[in-house]
C-alpha cells in the first residue's frame, strides 16, 4: 500500500508540477471534502446496520445463520475461533445480498479479530480477496441505473454480473491457494 | 423488483421479532451497535481521506487520460470495449467515482446498448479493491496484503473479460 500510495502521489505531484502548480492543493481539499462527506454519510449507514447487526448478534441469530456458511469457509480459511468465524461469515452474507453498508462492519471486525490468531496473513489476503470479488446475487445500483435512464430489459445484466463475480472469486481463491502459504 | 424491496423491511421485523421472542432488551442492544459506529468512521476516515485524495490528484493532473489511451488497444484486443476503459480503471479506487462514470455511459449510449451493459457488469463484476484493503484494514497493523491487492486486480480484469464476452453472447 505505501509503496503504491507513494508512486502514484509522486507521479500525479510531478504533472501537476509541470503543467498547473496552482491547481495543486485545491485538488487536494477537493479529495478531503468529498471524504468527509462520504463518512458523513457512512456514519448515518453504519449506525443504522451496527445497530441492527448487534441486535441480531444478541439474539444469537447470527451464530445460526453464519453455521449455514461453515462447510464452505473451512475450504478456503483457515480460522477455528468462533467469533472471527461469525464475522467473516456475516460480512460475506452481506455481500452476498448487497448490502455493502452492513458488510463493512463486520469486515473490519473480522479483520481485527483475525489479527492475533494463527494464519493471520492467509486469512487476511483470503478476506481480502473475497470482499473484492463482491460476490452478489443481485447487483443493485447497476440495475437501478439502467431502470433510472429507461431500459427495457435491465434483468439482462443479472446473470452476466452474477457469473463474472463468481469468476472473479474462484480464481481469487485459486490463486490464493497457490501464491499464499499457510504461516507455519 | 419489488421482491427486492421487501426484503430489508423483512429482514429488520424478522430479526426484532426473533429478539424479542429471545428475550433481548432490542432498544438497549439497538443503541449499543450505534454506539459502535462512530468510532468506526473516525477510524476509517484518515484512510478514506488519503484515497480520495489520490484519486483527485490522478484525475484531474490528466494522467487518467493519458493511462487510458495507453492502454486502450490492449484492452480492446481482450474484447473491452473503448467507451468503458476509464470506467474499468476507476472502478479500484472509488465506488462513487465509477458510480457515476457508469451513469454517464449508460445516458450516452442508452440503457439497452451494447456499452451500457458492458459498463454495468464491469461495475458490478468486481468491489472497489483499493477501497476495501484500505477500510477493511485500517485497524490491522503492519498489514501484508500486496499479493492480495495484485490477486484481486488480476481477477477483476479476467471477470471483466468473461463479462463482456457474456454480454456479446448471450
Amino acid at each position: 500500500m505505501n509503496g503504491i500510495f507513494l508512486a502514484i502521489f509522486l507521479l500525479c505531484g510531478g504533472y501537476f508540477l509541470i503543467f498547473n502548480p496552482a491547481s495543486f492543493l485545491s485538488v487536494l481539499l477537493g479529495g478531503g471534502q468529498k471524504a468527509a462527506t462520504l463518512c458523513l454519510s457512512l456514519l448515518a449507514v453504519y449506525a443504522v446496520w451496527s445497530g441492527f447487526l448487534n441486535v441480531l448478534t444478541k439474539s444469537g441469530l447470527g451464530q445460526k445463520i453464519s453455521k449455514l456458511l461453515h462447510p464452505l469457509l473451512k475450504k478456503i480459511f483457515f480460522i477455528e475461533d468462533k467469533e472471527a468465524l461469525e464475522c467473516v461469515c456475516m460480512n460475506l452474507s452481506a455481500n452476498l445480498l448487497g448490502v455493502s453498508g452492513a458488510a463493512t462492519p463486520f469486515g473490519i471486525k473480522a479483520a481485527e479479530r483475525l489479527q492475533g490468531l494463527p494464519h493471520a496473513r492467509y486469512n487476511h489476503t483470503a478476506l481480502f480477496i473475497l470482499n473484492c470479488a463482491g460476490v452478489q446475487f443481485l447487483p443493485t445500483t447497476a440495475l437501478a441505473l439502467l431502470a433510472a435512464h429507461g431500459a427495457q430489459n435491465s434483468a439482462f445484466i443479472i446473470l452476466p454480473c452474477f457469473l463474472a463475480t463468481l469468476v472473479n472469486a474462484t480464481v481469487g481463491v485459486i490463486l490464493l491457494k497457490i501464491f499464499v502459504k499457510k504461516d507455519k | 423488483m419489488k421482491f427486492l424491496a421487501l426484503t430489508v423491511p423483512l429482514l429488520f421485523l424478522l430479526v426484532f421479532l426473533y429478539a424479542a421472542v429471545k428475550k433481548v432488551r432490542v432498544y438497549d442492544a439497538f443503541v449499543e451497535g450505534v454506539k459502535g459506529a462512530i468510532p468506526l468512521v473516525v477510524n476509517i476516515f484518515p484512510y478514506i481521506a488519503a484515497m480520495f485524495m489520490l484519486t483527485e490528484l490522478f484525475e484531474r493532473s490528466g494522467l487518467s487520460a493519458h493511462v487510458c489511451s495507453f492502454l486502450a488497444p490492449f484492452f480492446e484486443w481482450c474484447g473491452i470495449p473503448k467507451e468503458i476503459i476509464k470506467l474499468a480503471l476507476v472502478k479500484p479506487f472509488s465506488g462513487t467515482g465509477a458510480t457515476a462514470l457508469m451513469s454517464e455511459v449508460i445516458e450516452a449510449y442508452g440503457a439497452d446498448s451494447y456499452i451500457a451493459r458492458c459498463a454495468t457488469v464491469c461495475y458490478g463484476s468486481s468491489d472497489t479493491v483499493f477501497y476495501v484493503g484500505a477500510v477493511y484494514f485500517s485497524s490491522v497493523k503492519n498489514q501484508k496484503l500486496g499479493v492480495g491487492i495484485a490477486i484481486s486486480l488480476f481477477c477483476s480484469f479476467i471477470a471483466l473479460v468473461m463479462g463482456c464476452l457474456l454480454c456479446r453472447i448471450m
